[in-house]
């Protein structure tokens, strides 16, 4: 049995392949202002990597902010319970999924079952998500696979607050101003989006063990600035930023009558 | 324009012709939106009884209704506006004037609003600004004066400005309700406001009238509490439409209203008998608590939830235009004046669960409200909604969490604005919500 | 011939009382449940004149009666003093006449109530003493008088309330050879000696009728022997005795007030207290607020974990069980 799971993310669309609840294969392909052709290209991917026909796909099931312009699927589900099954399916003792996407951050309270619970959504503006960081990166000059690593030598001696992307960029600025070195600014920014999605966490609960998921979860600066604000473990699964993607699977497995 | 107000102490000058195009362009999309929800609503409901399309007609605004009072005026009554569930109706009543609710749903005249006060401001209150300044609503515009109770700031403030187009009679519940001082200056609040009723109307406010008007309120609640007890068990009616038949009591005769839902109760009892739903039996069970949805615009939240997939139905709100809006009775001891007037000025202090008041031990009686609700309507989750700027509700907003995680009903903070552009970002969140609601529900 | 003269009397009351209970049954009926217990009272009231006119004519060992009461107050509360005083149904009666004229009440501050009701254990330690003292400068001329000061004087102070409109004894309002008797009416003949027996005894009837004229049930606030009931039910001890209960269910209440404005001798526990069991020693438990109450089983009588009687939406049309 072959089922799909499709992530309409708003940066990049994600298919995962599942058969018999074993992951199959991934694919990706950034959403652009097509989403049909994005879906088109994930799905190949993800079939040619699976060696399969798409026809062989029994279920799929669709879920992500963009769920509506999905072209095809079978059944949807919301982006929130779609982390929670991917969580606890990716680390069974999950109880609170962290999701850190482009423009949307999540945190879920979940139970063993990988049930909802509880959870909570960044408001309405992207300062608490994974553009925050982009936008910053730029403002630093650095490139944003970098910056991770920047921040690891910092101590934290000043910090930049993070409630507008636009407003955070000209702190940005007015720090290298005043010559700050750029790995402590790199640290400030982790810090400042880590504390939103900490306050967050605070909302729901914070439930051992923590997993963190999407994309943002791939930066190694803000899985560490995450670590240090909560005080406890995270845990970090291969390839993060496909859990929705899986979740949604997952479902699709569910939908089809097995558990 | 009104004439004989002096100095506009807040309202910006518009030119005829500007005040002439948006009047027209915020009616065209009112109405077009009115019809676009019914229609929904209806789609939502498909074996919807014939008695609602009464209910859909007074809730098209310059409409029949709009009319009707126009007519009444012509013939020597007067309309006296409210901007807040504090007035007092039966006194209203009692001097054969015409009770009417101004506070405005309209998205459109928010931005207007923004010319005078900053867009921090709750939206109802900038909506109704709005509304006033191009004469706009049919109910703010055909009133003779407003009472505007300052419950919070927004509406405090909104009072001032609203002064600039109608004549204001302030009414000021106090924050703490609990005491005998209290209930005193409420009690001469009330009674100002009733001779200012009388001299603007010339009738003088007897027992007779007084008794004539409770007990025509009494009906009224009676068919409120009716219906409201219909959203009890298995649903026989959908949220929007019971939501729409609340809020259109406070434009309506209220005596027709009552025969007519008295009508609805009824036809939904026999349903009921015949076991013909609404919705699903297992569809999740929602209560939406917070600030309040104004017909026709705000209906953006109570659309989402009912047209969702997976689907809610909404058993019960806490809107000071929804079910708290008539639940409390007036109970008369005596029929003395005295004893009348009393009762009718606790009815509005005391019962009133909005979060305006305070006390040493917190607002608790609106805890204990939302705990009954939740426990008499079967609730499976609660949607706390919440205006950008309505401090009141979202400060109280941790505090009715706590007490709702030890009951384990789920709640979730959802914060919106006048705005129709976040519809696609509070829909991903209503379906989570729901969805976790489901699978719970399944357990 | 006293034989005679009592039977005639006998059926005299029973006959007026259940004839008045007839009429309010009939009324019970025709009105909404909403003044159902109001009219119930007046019932109950009339039919228990009638009872203790029957219990005088059997015994005078007044000191058993006053047993019986307080033993009644000792397992269900002060229901004595609203359901079955007779100077409590004149009180009543007097506030239905007020109604009947559309005249207001005007009720006491809360400061000045709660003195009143403190004053109570004053005036019963008062009432007790104050036969021994008397006993010292007053001759005894009345038979019964006599009795009265045997063993147990205070008895006949602590059951003046009770004395109904008509006793099986000698009084000294007479009327076409009734013997007509008003509450405390004998105790005061007594202590008022012979020439001022009368006007001291319409001074007082019409003391207590025009005070609760004005002030509803004014005479209940520190009436001794209210107060004596209510004594023994406020040790810690007691406290699991009686098998009436007030009770208040908290969520269900968002305090509106109606309770404390209706209550006649304004308790204001009802209102304040969160929840649960409400006794405090001035509830009469005439359950004039758990009928106004317009919440559903928000406030309750509750008798050995049985509900007798709730609060319900008034507003519905009663259906009579």
């Amino acid at each position: 049995m072959i089922v799909a799971g499709l992530d309409m993310g708003v940066q990049n669309v994600k298919v995962v392949l599942l058969k018999d609840r074993k992951i199959l294969s991934r694919g990706l392909a950034p959403s652009g202002f097509e989403p049909e052709k994005a879906v088109e290209k994930a799905f190949q991917e993800a079939l040619e990597k699976a060696e399969v026909a798409f026809s062989d796909i029994q279920h799929i099931t669709a879920t992500g902010v963009g769920v509506e312009l999905a072209p095809k699927f079978d059944s949807k589900i919301s982006v929130v319970s779609a982390d929670a099954r991917a969580a606890v399916y990716l680390h069974p003792s999950a109880r609170t999924v962290i999701d850190v996407g482009a423009e949307e951050s999540r945190v879920i309270n979940c139970d063993e079952k990988g049930s909802v619970l509880d959870f909570a959504l960044n408001d309405r503006c992207a300062a608490g998500a994974g553009a925050f960081l982009e936008a910053m990166a730029r403002a630093l000059e650095v490139k944003l696979e970098e910056m991770g690593a920047l921040s690891l030598k910092a101590k934290g001696t000043t910090s930049i607050s993070a409630t507008c992307v636009i407003f955070g960029e000209s702190d940005v600025v007015s720090l290298i101003h005043k010559q700050e070195p750029k790995h402590e600014i790199a640290r400030a920014i982790y810090d400042a989006l880590a504390e939103r999605i900490v306050s967050m966490v605070h909302r729901v609960g914070l439930k051992p063990d923590v997993i963190l998921v999407g994309g943002v979860a791939r930066d190694i600066g803000f899985a560490a600035a995450l670590k240090r604000k909560l005080g406890t473990e995270i845990v970090i699964p291969e390839n993060p930023e496909y859990a929705g993607a899986l979740g949604a699977a997952l479902y699709a497995v569910e939908n089809l009558g097995g558990r | 324009m009104e004439k004989g107000f002096g100095e506009k102490k807040y309202m910006v000058e518009l030119s005829e012709r500007e005040v002439e195009d948006l009047r027209n362009s915020v009616k065209a999309t009112s109405l077009k939106l009115m019809d676009e929800y019914i229609e929904r609503m209806k789609k939502t409901w498909p074996n919807r009884p014939k008695i609602m399309e009464y209910f859909d007609e007074v809730a098209k605004f310059f409409g029949t209704r709009e009319k009707e009072i126009l007519k009444a005026k012509e013939e020597g009554r007067k309309v006296i506006g409210y901007t807040c569930m504090f007035a007092p109706i039966e006194l209203i009543l009692a001097a054969d004037a015409i009770p009417v609710r101004v506070s405005s749903g309209i998205y459109d005249t928010t931005k207007l609003g923004n010319r005078i006060v900053p867009v921090e401001v709750c939206p109802v209150v900038r909506s109704t600004i709005g509304v006033g300044m191009i004469g706009f609503s049919p109910h703010l515009e055909v009133s003779d004066a407003l009472i505007t109770p300052l419950t919070c700031d927004g509406m405090a403030k909104l009072s001032e400005i609203l002064s600039d187009r109608k004549p204001v009679w302030t009414v000021c519940p106090p924050r703490l309700k609990d005491s005998e001082q209290s209930m005193r200056f409420w009690r001469e609040e009330l009674q100002s406001v009733k001779a200012k009723i009388e001299k603007l109307t010339g009738t003088k406010i007897t027992a007779k009238k007084l008794k004539t008007a409770i007990e025509t309120m009494h009906r009224a609640t009676r068919a409120f509490r009716r219906l409201q007890e219909l959203r009890r068990g298995a649903p026989v009616i959908m949220g929007r439409d019971a939501m729409l038949v609340n809020q259109t009591s406070a434009w309506d005769d209220i005596e027709r209203w009552t025969k007519k839902t008295e009508e609805l109760c009824s036809e939904l009892e026999k349903r009921r008998q015949e076991k013909i739903l609404a919705c699903a039996p297992d569809t999740p069970r929602i209560m939406i608590a917070g600030s309040p949805a104004l017909w026709p615009d705000n209906w953006k939240l109570p659309n989402l939830i009912e047209e969702a997939n997976p689907q809610g139905v909404i058993v019960a709100d806490e809107f000071c235009s929804g079910d708290r809006f008539l639940f409390d009775p007036v109970g008369v001891d005596e029929w003395t004046m005295d004893d009348m007037f009393n009762a009718v000025a606790e009815r509005y202090l005391l019962p009133s669960t909005c979060p305006c008041f305070t006390s040493e031990d917190g607002n608790v009686d609106r805890v204990n409200w939302l705990k009954a609700r939740i426990e008499e309507r079967r609730v499976d989750g609660v949607v706390y909604h919440v205006f950008r700027g309505c401090m009141l509700y979202a400060m109280e907003y941790t505090r009715i969490k706590k007490a709702l995680d030890k009951i384990n009903v789920p709640v979730y903070y959802l914060d919106t604005d006048y705005t129709r552009e976040d519809v696609g970002q509070i829909k991903t969140r209503v379906e989570a919500f729901l969805e976790m609601l489901k699978s719970r529900v399944e357990f | 011939m006293w034989l005679e003269i009592l039977s005639e009397i006998l059926k005299l009351t029973v006959f007026a009382g259940l004839a008045l209970a007839g009429a309010l049954a009939i009324l019970i009926w025709k009105r909404d449940l909403k003044t159902k217990v109001s009219y119930l009272r007046f019932f109950v009231q009339a039919a228990a004149m009638a009872a203790l006119f029957l219990l005088f004519s059997y015994t005078n060992e007044l000191l058993y009666v006053l047993i019986v009461i307080i033993l009644l107050t000792l397992f269900l509360g002060r229901l004595f003093c609203g359901w079955l005083c007779p100077l409590g149904l004149y009180l009543d009666l007097m506030a239905v006449f007020r109604k009947a004229l559309k005249i207001r009440y005007w009720n006491l501050p809360d400061k000045l109530n709660k003195l009143l009701n403190k004053l109570r254990y004053l005036l019963l330690a008062f009432f007790v003493a104050l036969p021994f003292v008397l006993e010292k400068i007053e001759p005894w001329q009345w038979s019964l008088a006599k009795f009265l000061m045997g063993p147990f004087k205070p008895v006949s102070v602590l059951l003046g309330p009770v004395e109904p409109l008509i006793i099986p004894w000698e009084s000294r309002l007479k009327f076409y050879g009734l013997n007509l008797s008003y509450p405390y009416a004998s105790v005061i003949a007594f202590y008022s000696g012979e020439s001022f027996a009368l006007a001291n005894m319409f001074l007082f009837i019409a003391l207590t009728l025009a005070s609760s004229f004005v002030v509803r049930r004014f005479w209940c606030r520190f009436c001794p022997t209210g107060v004596s009931f209510a004594v023994l039910n406020r040790f810690r001890g007691f406290r699991w005795i009686p098998l009436l209960r007030l009770n208040k269910v908290e969520e269900k209440c968002p305090k509106c007030g109606i309770c404390k404005r209706v209550c006649p001798v304004q308790v204001l526990d009802v209102y304040e207290r969160k929840g649960g069991d409400i006794a405090p020693s001035m509830c009469m438990l005439c359950l004039r607020c758990v009928e106004m109450c317009p919440y559903e089983e928000c406030l309750k009588l509750n008798m050995a974990g049985r509900t007798l009687f709730k609060s319900r939406n008034w507003l519905e049309p009663s259906k009579i069980e």
